[in-house]
């Protein structure tokens, strides 16, 4: 339960107390007319009014695009340098309880058969504060995903917000707990009347043990029903790069044929060139089946095998997909 | 109107005339219209007409769209706007004018993006493109939906993307440079842009072409210039404005501008804009011995 209040005014006093001890403080800010992630140098850039912001964080433990290589050639030597993990102490403040539970599935996959340090160096220095969400949309579906606005997963410190402007304060993990006593003095004792959380209705017709079983065979493979529901889709891939689960990444050298970066940048399944193997066969080559294989990742691959969920229902997707293509609506006819 | 586009549509695929009616229908909640595909007759009652119709369908009359065109003969339903596209699409021999049956919507205006909505169509959140249609009397239709739509243009493009044009062009180069990089930077190399237009139809786009790589890939500074540039090229004399770019961006790249003024330099120097008459080139592909060359400096 929390112990501790945050006063909104006091907002301005952790966002200097991080940056002086060398961190960078990322929150929702305002940019070309919606709300996002970036990092902050005041509170006076934290946006208060957002529902959830338009980029998942994730961007800040597994960059867009980075160096992780730097390679020379020349007449008789070839050279090849790693890259040190720029991973500075961040904290990411004003992320929403869904996708603070995409963590989990991050981290399976980038520790599952090879420890990728470029995540887990920044995993290990960032500290996720959630706010329970007190206003929502139709694009939300949490609860349908069993996770709802009081979940704490993922989370290293959970606030709510309170009646009388400010945040009432819980440390959740170790690392939260030793946040909040690194900048105590922001913070004030006691406790709050909280204001109440927004529940998005869980929808009736959505069985996740139903869909599991569905696609755990096969048979679904050649179910007419892709096309039905997918045939819209216009493999814009924006969707899973908006999503706080999708973590698919390609690496690419860029530069001249005598020096030049290794880079691994963001890739999506939702791309034709995504299978496209050197022979010319493209086993996905069609949209259906990519669409197919984000469903199956979401509501298979990642339960089986990492034991974590693939989808945080934050509803992202839907609100950035511009044919209005809802993962609920598949959801729900996988449930049938 | 619906009812009238529903029953053209019945007897489009009833008589077997067309395979597939390409239209809009409702999301679950009734909230928000999406794209679908009607291949019986009995389900064109799915079809819907209003102000959130915005989407341009004719992105699904393209090569990129292999499962739609193996379905047949399409109609497909289409605003003056989209028209356009399907007439560049024509002239650009993507597709042929008898392969393609247009039911043309005589429109009103539709919204910018469909959150605005709030029932009411009002002119702040319609389009820039919507306050200077001279197509919303739909041309090269094989049917009309709707009467005739009293609305004249203003003889003036006026809008908040002719605005912003002029207030760039007021601005010193390395001013506009600054502005652009600034926007790019944002970019998050999603294609979005590219996949939701229906002019952009390559199926194999200089950015998958890595042999050698033309285009970096990585969204920085540098890799983010090169394809919003080459993309804007590769449209310029035949982008008509649609705004689908734009509206279709999840980090609000005011694309716009981009297309809007490629569109006003072409009409300046050729005195062209798209997707009016299939039967003429764009000008980018046609040689003219008349060509103005006063635009090159």
């Amino acid at each position: 339960m929390a112990d501790k209040t945050l006063k909104k005014e006091d907002l301005g006093k952790l966002v200097d107390s991080v940056r002086a001890k060398g961190g960078r403080f990322v929150a929702p800010t305002l940019l070309a007319r919606q709300v996002v992630f970036r990092s902050v140098k005041s509170a006076e850039e934290v946006a208060t009014d957002y529902i959830l912001a338009r980029n998942s964080f994730k961007e800040f433990l597994f960059p867009q695009t980075e160096v992780i290589a730097e390679f020379s050639m020349s007449k008789d030597s070839v050279g090849l340098k790693g890259v040190e993990v720029n991973a500075p102490e961040t904290v990411v403040f004003g992320a929403r309880p869904c996708e603070a539970a995409s963590l989990k599935g991050l981290r399976a996959l980038f520790t599952w058969d090879f420890v990728d340090e470029f995540y887990t160096k920044r995993e290990d220095r960032t500290v996720v504060i959630t706010v329970g969400c007190t206003s929502g949309d139709e694009a939300c579906f949490c609860t349908t995903v069993d996770l709802s606005p009081e979940s704490t997963e993922g989370s290293d410190v959970y606030l709510r917000e309170t009646e009388d402007n400010g945040y009432a304060v819980t440390g959740l993990t170790e690392k939260g707990k030793k946040f909040l006593d690194t900048h105590a003095a922001v913070f004030t004792s006691g406790a709050a009347k909280e204001k109440p959380l927004f529940m998005p209705e869980k929808l009736p017709a959505i069985d996740l043990k139903r869909i599991s079983e569905r696609l755990k065979d096969t048979a679904h493979y050649d179910d007419p029903v892709w096309a039905k529901l997918t045939m819209k889709c216009i493999g814009c891939g924006a969707c899973t790069f908006v999503c706080p689960t999708c973590r698919c990444f390609d690496i690419t050298d860029e530069g001249t044929a005598f020096e030049g970066e290794r880079r691994k940048n963001w890739d999506s399944c939702q791309y034709d060139s995504f299978t496209l193997h050197a022979s010319g066969h493209n086993p996905r080559e069609h949209q259906p089946q990519r669409w197919r294989n984000r469903f199956m990742c979401k509501f298979n691959f990642y339960p089986e095998k990492f034991s974590s969920k693939g989808c945080v229902g934050c509803g992202r997707c839907i609100r950035v997909c511009p044919v209005r293509l809802d993962i609920t609506e598949v959801m729900e006819e996988f449930s049938k | 109107m619906e009812n009238i586009l529903r029953q053209k549509a019945k007897e489009l695929l009833a008589s077997g005339e067309v395979k597939v009616v390409i239209g809009y229908g409702w999301n679950r909640a009734k909230t928000r219209t999406t794209p679908v595909f009607i291949t019986d007759a009995a389900d064109t009652g799915q079809l819907v007409w209003n102000p959130l119709c915005v989407n341009n369908l004719s992105v699904y009359l393209t090569r990129k769209f292999k499962d739609i065109q193996a379905l047949g003969k399409p109609a497909i339903v289409a605003k003056g706007c989209d028209i356009r596209n399907i007439a560049v699409l024509i002239s650009e021999a993507q597709i042929k004018r008898e392969d393609v049956y247009v039911i043309g919507m005589a429109c009103q205006g539709v919204v910018y993006k469909q959150e605005l909505w709030q029932g009411e169509l009002k002119p702040n959140i319609m389009p820039t493109k919507c306050h200077n249609c001279d197509v919303r009397n739909p041309h090269l239709s094989d049917f009309v939906v709707g009467g005739k739509v009293d609305f004249t243009p203003p003889e003036e493009p006026a809008g908040m993307v002719f605005d912003k044009i002029r207030d760039l062009d007021s601005k010193s180069p390395s001013e506009r440079w600054a502005f652009w990089v600034k926007e790019f930077s944002r970019c998050i190399k999603c294609y979005a842009c590219r996949q939701v237009c229906s002019l952009c139809y390559c199926e194999r786009c200089i950015t998958e072409k890595n042999m050698p790589q033309w285009i970096e890939t990585s969204a920085h500074p540098r890799g983010n210039l090169s394809w919003n540039l080459i993309r804007a090229m590769h449209l310029t004399g035949r982008c008509t404005f649609c705004g689908e770019c734009e509206r279709a961006c999840p980090v609000n790249i005011p694309l716009n501008l981009v297309n809007q003024k490629m569109i006003m330099v072409v009409k300046d120097a050729f005195d062209f804009k798209s997707g009016y008459d299939e039967k003429v080139h764009p000008p980018m592909i046609v040689f003219s011995p008349d060509d103005k060359e006063n635009f090159i400096k």
